[in-house]
């Protein structure tokens, strides 16, 4: 028998159900695929008192067109998502990211809402519990300083997530239910900088569905991690672009990146390139731009400044190969 | 508190009361009693706990088992052809697609997955749709020959039939 | 006799590509794995480790553990004080330390409780008072002036420091037209077999007697520590060996699991299951060691190496494990690869505070080889010699002798590199390659069997006991240890051969020290040739008792018999006895048959004595291995890509060539692994890398082809000529890879694991020099 901690299991088969049993205790957890959920609570990090798994819940689970655009359910599996013919056809970059995360069995039950909702990661956090208690804990959990960052009272987890910057440039929304009620906002607010406790997320709050609007037309959009082995494989950093061109020149440019900040976040100052010739030196400042917004820490085993390198070598050579340059 | 699960384990119909922290590779190999599936790590990073769920590959290590309520869930142990190896087994049997053989259920079930899915996979597809699960043996060199072999096998059988 | 009158030949065995005989069970899922055992009544037990480094310990405060209801047991360090250990001279490591702990996650304490739940509520309960020791965690640390002892016997935190000198180092380096040094580092890397560590004991208060189950490839070490530490007869314990899910040398010792889960089962009067996590599997580690390499080579202008002096440090952990044995195989397998006349050789094994180290598959030749083939290349580009001309001129001139007096019988590395040169087509492409393109060569050997055990006891190295009965089946009786690698296949394979009968007439009991004789175990790739010797040595002893029944029953000399497997005859127009026929003839009057076959070394192969410590590296016979790897390189982010290896291994007879390939296989791509992602980090001794997510074994995508092909020098002392096939290829994986990359990219990663970091670290650092010197005109 494994080691596991007790909890309550509940099963509800509505999002609205799902939401008011998470009011209910403070240390209720939601669980999708429980791909990353399961582990933790494997590892002592998560120890909820109410487990509210949500594969029963039928309405989250659906891919629908939605006017020009397309809602996909929180609950709908990664493995459908980088099969599925408008995404292949229309978002490519989602079903690229989709079809990088873990591996093919991970990905055949872990959901995409699981993947937006991803703990933030850290190699003094994703540790069992001797290995934490040996090492005095951390800031992000039970503990009094941050191994990464010793001085300060941050945390600096990464966001590791591979599907959220894909969606991200497509200007994809979120759907929220509460027991207030529904609310929908732009993904990249769905997070803040702090690995602590990135998400806005309030604590009775379901992610329920995402909805995309049609792409730009004639964009062109990827998405492409960096990692040691090809599978099985968390981002070391990961990049979504998404741009139109015309005649050497880009009409729209989108990169958003994962896994380099305790958010996915949306590189700024993008449209700078747009109306420009996109020659050597403006792929060279686009990669730059990127290095300078990607903030790694030492949260990873391999080194934070190689994640900032890839990072930037990957936006370039996206933006590169889509531009056709 | 224990809730009541209602499932199919490799076809057989079954009825427990289960803890809600109760994993399905827990029940399976300690409730159950059957000791195929195995467990190679702390949760989700070797594959070897790999069953099907309703026809899909799972870690059976980091899914409860009172989520498998109403579901068919099969094991190493359901495959088997008349008392027989299965063409899957035969092809790993064959082939030497198991060395230890403590990867191997796992491996067999996601193979098992695949092709139900894919019958006609090619060497690519076996790549990167068997890639939750670690060999430490056989560098995946004849494991990849012997889902080949069960390809080829099956697709005779069909067209025998 | 058939139909047509064509009499029946007997079964042919070896060479035939036989698929494994216990593969059924395996993959059935009935095979039982230790940890397959479960009994209503069986206790769990859990491991307290420590939390500290280096610390003594002040006191373990147990009383509110006991106290906790299911808890059956609770034992400390004062539990024994017999240490367990390889060699007799340093058996000083504790099942569970006593007044020091030495590394982060050595045992401090255990029990044995109802359900794992409470046995691991228990351990949180036991209160450990430490007195923290100043701790080292580097090679460096551990050697500095100021550091104290780990180890009172051990002083300056050195385990074993090797040196010596074969021929004339200082005139090899006069003659030489070139001297180069350079230096290796290789990261730590662990076995990561796919079973966590289990051990499944029984104790029977009654009797005082104890069954232990454990996954072990060295079931008879295990009894013998057992019986140490637990201060029992060994009559009164009972070792069995189950299935077992790899182990690649990390269970080649008896471990911490399976001791601590005996004397649990002794105290709480019951059964214990213990089974350990992932993490604490990486943590009880016996893997292969951080080192660096640094060599000094002199080449003459035409590639012969004129003389090699070799400096490593080995950065073993806290106990001695194999330590000793580790770093005299660094410098001893230095030799017999290629035609070496002087080297000097200085190897430090060092102590530190992290998880003791092991011998890890290629056992102690690994990183020295990854060093050798490195700087042959790269004096070979100094000199505008081709890699493959390079070994060539050092190859071993005629069998016999080395310098070192380690004994070569066979040599099948010549042709093994010209086959990997023919079939990577390395002629023509080399140089030839699109950018981002390259490939690399390298060569390893190996032993076949450590010609002098670690243990002594005068016995022979390897007994089989056949067993025949009334139902006509041969039962191989061996204690060898099957973990996965095919052992009791080859064993029923060389039965079977001899016989000429069918194999899967041919069954197999193995390991359980009540039943089977003892063997010293699967390490140093010794099963295949020592029991395959005494498997053949015992068929043909019951094959000549078969002859005399046989003979018997037709009334002629046992010489005038004919032995066609199946069938006897004693002239060809004779109908003959059958098989079974011939059984209950040689059964009449004695009953049940039991024959013994024996093998021992022969003394030459004993190694030399020009330095302390010689024997280790004597064998009966090396195996030689040759490789050429293709890798890709993306610019951008220095991602490698293996797109494909080819391999050569010379095993002198393949006795199977499907378990000889897959043995092969599994040895290129675990030296992928290292070469590659694979590297074991720690956080002051808190190893980060103890999942499989962290610590980075190769997936289906990161494999690539590997194109196999079998050479057979055929040993004149082997079975039927066989040697060994699962460790030599290993080594060359390493040195090919970072010559591939050098081909590639123009630089030469002197760090492994050859992570993208690392390279694109050595691309950036190249461009800019470029870019400074064009500036610079
Ligand atoms: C070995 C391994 C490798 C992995 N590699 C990668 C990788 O490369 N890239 C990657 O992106 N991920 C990776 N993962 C993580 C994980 O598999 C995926 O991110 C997956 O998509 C998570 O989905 P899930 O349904 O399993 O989530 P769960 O584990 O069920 O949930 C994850 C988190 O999201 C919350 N949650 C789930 N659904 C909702 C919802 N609807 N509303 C609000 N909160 C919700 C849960 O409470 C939990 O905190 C890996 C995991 C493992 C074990
Ligand atoms: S960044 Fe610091 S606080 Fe955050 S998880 Fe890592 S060690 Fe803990
Ligand atoms: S046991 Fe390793 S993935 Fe389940
Ligand atoms: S056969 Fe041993 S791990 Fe795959």
């Amino acid at each position: 028998m494994e080691n596991m901690p007790e909890f309550t299991l509940h099963r509800p088969d509505t999002a609205e159900e799902a939401a008011k049993l998470k009011a209910s205790d403070d240390s209720s957890r939601y669980l999708a695929g429980g791909t990353d959920m399961i582990v933790n609570v494997r590892r002592g990090i998560e120890a909820p008192e109410t487990m509210i798994d949500l594969t029963a819940i039928g309405e989250i689970t659906q891919i629908a067109v939605d006017g020009d655009g397309l809602r996909i359910g929180a609950g709908v599996k990664l493995a459908d998502l980088c099969v599925h013919a408008d995404i292949v056809a229309k978002y490519p970059a989602i079903a690229q990211a989709a079809a990088s995360v873990a591996g093919p069995t991970h990905r055949s039950y872990g959901t995409i809402g699981g993947n937006l909702c991803l703990d933030t990661r850290c190699l003094f956090y994703n540790q069992s519990q001797w290995w934490r208690e040996s090492n005095n804990f951390c800031l992000k959990h039970k503990g009094e300083v941050c191994h990464v960052a010793p001085g300060g009272k941050r945390c600096f987890a990464a966001f590791s997530g591979d599907v959220a910057p894909a969606l991200m440039v497509y200007g994809a929304e979120v759907d929220l239910v509460g027991p207030g009620g529904e609310r929908t906002i732009p993904l990249p607010d769905l997070y803040r900088n702090d690995g602590m406790d990135h998400l806005t997320l309030e604590k009775d709050e379901l992610l329920v569905s995402i909805r995309l609007p049609a792409p730009p037309a004639g964009s062109l959009s990827a998405y492409e991690k960096s990692r040691i082995r090809g599978s099985i494989d968390f981002p070391l950093a990961g990049c979504a672009v998404l741009l139109t061109s015309d005649g050497g020149q880009l009409s729209e440019l989108q990169i958003a990146l994962t896994a380099v900040n305790p958010f996915p976040q949306m590189v700024k100052g993008t449209d700078d390139f747009v109306g420009k010739p996109l020659d050597d030196e403006a792929l060279d400042a686009i990669r730059d731009i990127v290095r300078t917004q990607a903030k790694p820490m030492r949260t990873t085993t391999v080194r934070p400044w190689y994640r900032r390198r890839v990072v930037g070598a990957l936006a370039r050579k996206l933006v590169m190969r889509l531009a056709s340059v | 508190m224990k809730s009541y699960l209602s499932l199919q384990v490799n076809g057989r119909q079954r009825d427990d009361a289960v803890s809600g922290n109760l994993l399905l590779v827990d029940y399976l190999r300690e409730v159950v009693g059957l000791t195929g599936t195995k467990i190679g790590c702390d949760g989700g990073e070797c594959g070897l706990c790999t069953v099907l769920i309703d026809g899909k590959a799972q870690h059976s290590c980091l899914t409860l088992a009172a989520t498998c309520n109403g579901k068919s869930v099969e094991t190493i142990e359901s495959l088997g052809d008349g008392g027989r190896l299965s063409a899957i087994q035969r092809g790993f049997h064959e082939k030497l697609g198991a060395q230890c053989g403590f990867c191997t259920p796992g491996m067999v079930m996601a193979a098992e997955g695949l092709l139900r899915e894919n019958p006609e996979p090619d060497e690519e597809t076996i790549r990167t749709e068997m890639a939750s699960n670690i060999c430490r043996c056989t560098g995946y060199v004849k494991i990849i020959e012997a889902v080949q072999f069960a390809v080829e096998e099956l697709k005779s059988k069909k067209e025998a039939a | 006799m058939d139909g047509n009158g064509t009499p029946p030949s007997p079964v042919k065995s070896i060479g035939v590509p036989l698929p494994m005989v216990d593969g059924p069970e395996k993959i059935s899922g009935r095979a039982q794995y230790t940890s397959d055992f479960y009994d209503p009544s069986a206790l769990a037990g859990a491991i307290k480790r420590s939390t500290v480094a280096h610390a003594r310990i002040l006191n373990v405060d147990t009383s509110a553990a006991e106290a906790l209801h299911g808890v059956h047991a609770v034992i400390t360090g004062s539990e024994t004080d017999e240490g367990h250990g390889v060699l007799p001279i340093s058996r000083t490591e504790l099942p569970i330390a006593h007044d020091k702990v030495r590394y982060r996650g050595e045992p401090v304490a255990a029990v044995a409780a109802d359900s794992i739940e409470i046995a691991i509520k228990a351990c949180g309960l036991i209160k450990v008072e430490y007195d923290e020791l100043p701790a080292y965690f580097t090679a460096e640390e551990a050697l500095s002036e100021d550091a104290i002892d780990l180890h009172d016997h051990r002083e300056g935190n050195i385990e074993r420091h090797v040196e010596f000198e074969i021929g004339d180092p200082d005139e090899g380096f006069a003659e030489a037209d070139l001297v180069h040094e350079t230096e290796y580092h290789c990261a730590e890397v662990c076995q990561v077999q796919t079973e966590p560590h289990a051990a499944y004991a029984e104790y029977d208060g009654e009797r005082d007697e104890l069954t232990v189950r454990a996954s072990t490839q060295v079931p008879y070490y295990v009894h013998l520590m057992l019986s140490k530490i637990l201060k029992m007869p060994k009559s009164k314990i009972r070792v069995i060996k189950p299935y077992i899910g790899g182990g690649f040398g990390c269970r080649t010792e008896a471990l911490n699991v399976e001791m601590i889960t005996a004397m649990l089962a002794r105290r709480a009067k019951g059964t214990v299951r213990t089974v350990i996590s992932r993490e604490d599997t990486f943590i009880t580690h016996r893997g292969r060691q951080e080192q660096t390499v640094k060599i000094r080579m002199g080449m003459a202008k035409d590639g012969r190496v004129t003389a090699v002096d070799c400096k490593t440090i080995q950065r073993g952990g806290a106990h001695s494990g194999y330590g000793i044995v580790t770093i005299l195989y660094a410098g001893s397998m230095l030799f017999a690869i290629y035609d070496l006349h002087h080297v000097r050789y200085d190897g430090k094994r060092v102590l530190t505070n992290t998880p003791p180290c092991g011998a890890f598959r290629g056992h102690g030749t690994v990183n020295t080889r990854h060093a050798f083939e490195n700087a042959m290349d790269e004096m070979a580009e100094k000199l505008g010699l081709d890699p493959f001309e390079v070994r060539r001129i050092n190859l071993i001139k005629e069998l016999g002798f080395t310098a070192s007096d380690q004994w070569i019988n066979s040599y099948g590395l010549p042709e093994c590199l010209d086959v990997v040169e023919r079939a990577s087509g390395w002629r023509d492409r080399i140089g030839n390659l699109p950018p981002g393109k390259g490939l690399g060569l390298g060569c390893s050997h190996y032993i076949s069997g450590a010609s002098k055990p670690v243990n002594w006891t005068g016995e022979p190295h390897a007994t089989i006991n056949l067993k025949l009965d009334f139902d006509g089946s041969v039962v191989i009786l061996t204690g060898a240890s099957e973990i996965g690698q095919g052992s009791n296949t080859i064993l029923v394979q060389c039965v079977a051969e001899v016989l000429g009968i069918d194999p899967s007439r041919v069954k197999v009991v193995d390991a359980d020290s009540r039943v089977t004789p003892k063997d010293n175990g699967s390490y140093s790739s010794r099963v295949t040739y020592m029991v395959g010797n005494a498997a053949i040595e015992a068929a043909n002893n019951l094959k000549g008792v078969l002859m005399e029944a046989a003979a018997r029953k037709f009334e002629v000399s046992p010489e005038d018999v004919e032995c066609l497997g199946e069938v006897y005859r004693a002239g060809t127009q004779d109908e003959g006895m059958t098989f079974e026929e011939v059984v209950m003839a040689a059964l009449e009057g004695t009953g049940t048959i039991t024959v013994k076959g024996n093998f021992d070394t022969l003394p030459e192969s004993w190694g030399g004595k020009k330095y302390r410590g010689a024997a280790i590296g004597g064998t009966m016979a090396f195996s030689y291995a040759a490789q050429v790897v293709e890798v890709t390189v993306d610019p951008n982010t220095a991602e490698i890509t293996v797109d494909k290896v080819w391999v050569a291994h010379d095993c002198g007879k393949a006795l199977n060539p499907l378990t000889v390939e897959g043995q092969i296989q599994g040895s290129v791509w675990m030296g992928m692994g290292q070469a590659l992602t694979e590297e074991t980090a720690y956080h002051d001794g808190l190893l980060i890398s103890g999942n499989m997510l962290d610590y980075r074994v190769p997936t289906f995508v990161d494999s690539p082809p590997i194109e196999t092909h079998i050479v057979e020098s055929n040993d004149p002392h082997g079975p039927f000529g066989a040697k060994e096939a699962g460790e030599a290829s290993l080594a060359g994986f390493l040195p090919a890879l970072t010559s591939a990359v050098a081909n590639a990219m123009g630089v030469r990663v002197h760090e492994l694991p050859v992570t993208p970091d690392r390279l694109l670290q050595l691309l950036e650092d190249k461009e800019r020099e470029m870019r400074a010197a064009t500036a610079a005109e």
